[in-house]
């Protein structure tokens, strides 16, 4: 044992001892090296290796795995938690949160279909987010994909939180759609358009109950009851939520991009006659949102400035009125070196449509207008990780009753390396 | 029904005859040294689009939707693989809803397949390692011998895909073999003097240039691949290059400049910053690319100051 132990050890200096410089090579010996390398120098054909046996890793047919967890340390002024923390992925109480441990796995399935999975735990909870089947090579640029998906209704429902720019996601998102986002089980299909620049269109129909998933729908509590509505049979195409969206994109040279995108989403809610079903009561929601980014790629620079913004309009009908709201944000987001980046946020909610049902207790304490200012500051040690503090200020009714949060907020990710969305 | 039918062969073949309205191959590749070597061996029969220019860290590129839909179009992806656009071909290819150019079509070319990777992995790996890939170094396009394979590669599926223009890629890749190869005899007598000569790099970047001229990489800036540089490793490096009497400090124009010029400096060594790929857009090719880059580290080597070639 001694013995080979002073082996190893003398290997490990030989190997650490610097390695001489060749001396230079003789007059013969440099002719020799000439005529070696002139015979190597034979047509391309003869030079192409056989292709390497392929590495475990590249071999595998397993699925690529990743799992995400995002915790976050939070403090929240006032006796009431969270007043308009509207996600459920979102701290919502003073201490430490689990938003959520996400795992992600995703395939191709065969030559025609990709298949994507998010499957995520919460503190007592584990939900399928999303399982779809995407298809890869229908003609006509046309894509469908099924399963349980995030609409693509504006431009943050459908991403998740590890690609976010603040800790929370935006009040309206909440309040409009629900904890989780604009979810459900359906099919999609969309087109990219055979145009000189980026146009796609999308049409999804989606089931429309689920009260932290299609709020604004079917899945909306019943007025005063409180409660979930009786299940939605489903007698006529329109019992479903239906989603169309026309996105665009804009290259302004290398350095610059717009993406603009209308949306709207329109299904049934559960304030109409439920002894009826044809004569249901309906929803429109409609979304605009626009992203602009510089990001200059022609000279050295780890700098990018993006403003991203969303605007959603909510008219509902009820047996007695048509009831309207809106609301939106806008953030900037700087990223001023290689690891780290700030951006600040505006949010607004127009005050609740008399078939408001609120959040929280501090909405029905304070019912009406909602707005919130954030500012966030991140550090990214690596691309697998990443610690954001988070401060907001928040008003809400007509006496605007502040409220203040901060989150020290926290990400790490393992197994296969994310692809990042635009 | 009869006008449905109708309708759903107008739209099939409004749908082949978009595909196919050209009659050159459309080529997108995700890099420009790709880009520039379909060029070369294309010539008027393709069409060339890179989705990255040479000033690009082709790691992290933006997904842009625009080129989702150059790709949507495309009959030919070249890619570098070994996982380098991992983080951003992926769902570019998922939006494109291109068949020909999914991976397993046949228009999706892996060109780290026509190469002998370095810096395989051997052993279990994890990112405690850094950033980096388990399948080999795809950083492949400063060594003639790769090019020269990856040329081939390309030529033959081209010529798969386009049998017409066969013999004219044929003709195209063996002038750009013959001018690289008698480009290669030149450059490594230029260099054959600075065999096992001592260089440090930002980035794990130059490993096949180093292999093919006997160069000796004594360290990287980056601790570990895709970790910036730290105050204590920057002085281990110093202490190593200058021990080992380092002359020459190599890293791509789209890193930082301050570190390595401080690093520079203090070896003493000569900081050579070169473009990451060849000048596609510009016309500039691979070969002329690899020419400027010798006479660059020649020129540094012999103790001239350094600058981008």
């Amino acid at each position: 044992m001694p013995t080979s132990f002073v082996l190893a050890a003398l290997i490990t200096l030989a190997a650490q001892e610097p390695a001489a410089p060749p001396p230079a090579p003789s007059p013969a010996e440099a002719a020799e090296i000439a005529r070696g390398l002139a015979a190597d120098a034979v047509p391309s054909q003869q030079v192409v290796p056989a292709p390497p046996p392929p590495s475990a890793s590249s071999a595998s047919l397993l699925p690529d795995i990743s799992l995400i967890a995002d915790f976050a340390a939070a403090w929240f002024s006032g006796a009431q938690d969270a007043p308009l923390q509207t996600g459920a992925h979102d701290p919502r109480h003073t201490g430490f949160n689990l938003q959520q441990l996400e795992l992600s796995l995703s395939k191709s399935v065969d030559p025609y279909l990709r298949f994507d999975a998010n499957i995520v735990f919460g503190p007592d909870e584990v939900e399928v987010e999303e399982a779809y089947a995407t298809t890869l090579a229908l003609p006509g640029r046309i894509q469908v994909r099924g399963g349980q998906f995030l609409t693509r209704l504006g431009r943050l429902n459908n991403t998740h939180p590890h690609s976010w720019d603040f800790v929370d996601q935006p009040l309206i998102l909440g309040r409009f759609f629900g904890a989780e986002g604009n979810r459900g089980l359906g099919v999609e299909a969309s087109w990219l358009m055979p145009l000189p620049w980026y146009v796609e269109l999308l049409w999804s129909v989606t089931n429309a109950d689920g009260a932290e998933t299609a709020r604004s729908f079917y899945g909306e509590p019943i007025v005063l009851k409180d409660a979930a509505p009786p299940s939605l049979k489903v007698a006529s195409a329109l019992d479903f939520q239906h989603t169309a969206a026309l996105k665009q994109f804009f290259e302004l040279g290398p350095d610059w991009s717009v993406a603009w995108g209308l949306s709207a989403a329109y299904g049934p809610n559960a304030f109409g006659d439920l002894a009826a079903p044809f004569h249901r009561t309906r929803t429109l929601i409609t979304a605009s949102d626009l992203y602009i980014k510089y990001r200059p790629v022609t000279r050295p620079s780890t700098t990018t400035v993006a403003l991203q913004a969303e605007w959603f309009g909510r008219r509902r009908d009820n047996p007695f009125e048509v009831a309207t709201d809106h609301g939106g944000y806008a953030y900037l987001l700087w990223r001023f070196a290689r690891r780290f980046s700030t951006a600040a946020r505006y949010e607004y909610g127009s005050a609740g449509d008399p078939l408001e049902i609120p959040l929280s207790e501090a909405m029905i304490a304070h019912p009406g207008v909602q707005g919130r200012a954030t500012a966030a500051v991140t550090f990214h040690p690596s691309e697998f990780s990443r610690l954001r503090l988070q401060g907001s200020r928040s008003w809400s009714g007509p006496a605007h009753t502040p409220g203040w949060a901060a989150f020290l907020a926290f990400e790490v990710l393992i197994g296969a390396h994310g692809a990042h969305p635009f | 029904m009869h006008s449905l039918k109708i309708g759903f062969a107008s739209a099939v073949l409004l749908g082949a005859l978009s595909a196919r309205a050209s009659a050159t191959l459309q080529v997108v590749a995700t890099v420009p040294d790709l880009a520039a070597l379909a060029r070369d061996i294309g010539g008027a029969h393709v069409t060339v689009k890179s989705l990255s220019l040479a000033t690009q860290d082709p790691h992290f590129v933006d997904a842009r939707p625009s080129l989702a839909l150059a790709l949507s179009h495309a009959d030919v992806l070249l890619a570098v693989g070994l996982d380098l656009e991992i983080g951003w071909l992926p769902p570019l290819l998922v939006g494109a809803r291109n068949g020909a150019i999914q991976r397993g079509g046949a228009g999706h070319v892996d060109c780290s397949r026509f190469v002998k990777p370095m810096d395989v992995a051997q052993q279990p790996v994890d990112r405690s390692q850094g950033d980096i890939h388990p399948s080999g170094n795809p950083h492949y396009f400063t060594d003639p011998r790769a090019l020269a394979a990856v040329a081939a590669g390309i030529a033959a599926r081209f010529g798969e895909l386009d049998p017409t223009h066969a013999p004219a890629f044929k003709q195209n890749l063996d002038a750009l073999v013959r001018r690289l190869m008698e480009l290669r005899q030149r450059w490594e007598k230029r260099l054959a003097a600075f065999r096992g000569a001592p260089v440090v790099s930002y980035h794990k970047t130059f490993t096949y240039l180093a292999d093919w001229l006997g160069l000796t990489e004594v360290g990287f800036l980056e601790p570990k691949p895709g970790i910036p540089p730290n105050p204590t490793a920057v002085a281990r490096l110093l202490g190593l290059a200058r021990a080992r009497k380092v002359r020459l400090l190599l890293q791509e124009s789209f890193y930082p400049e301050g570190t390595a010029r401080l690093v520079a400096d203090k070896i003493p060594a000569t900081l050579l910053r070169v473009p990451g790929a060849a000048s596609f857009e510009t016309g500039e090719g691979c070969v002329d690319r690899l020419d400027k880059l010798v006479a660059a580290i020649e020129h540094a080597l012999t103790g001239g100051t350094g600058g981008a070639p």
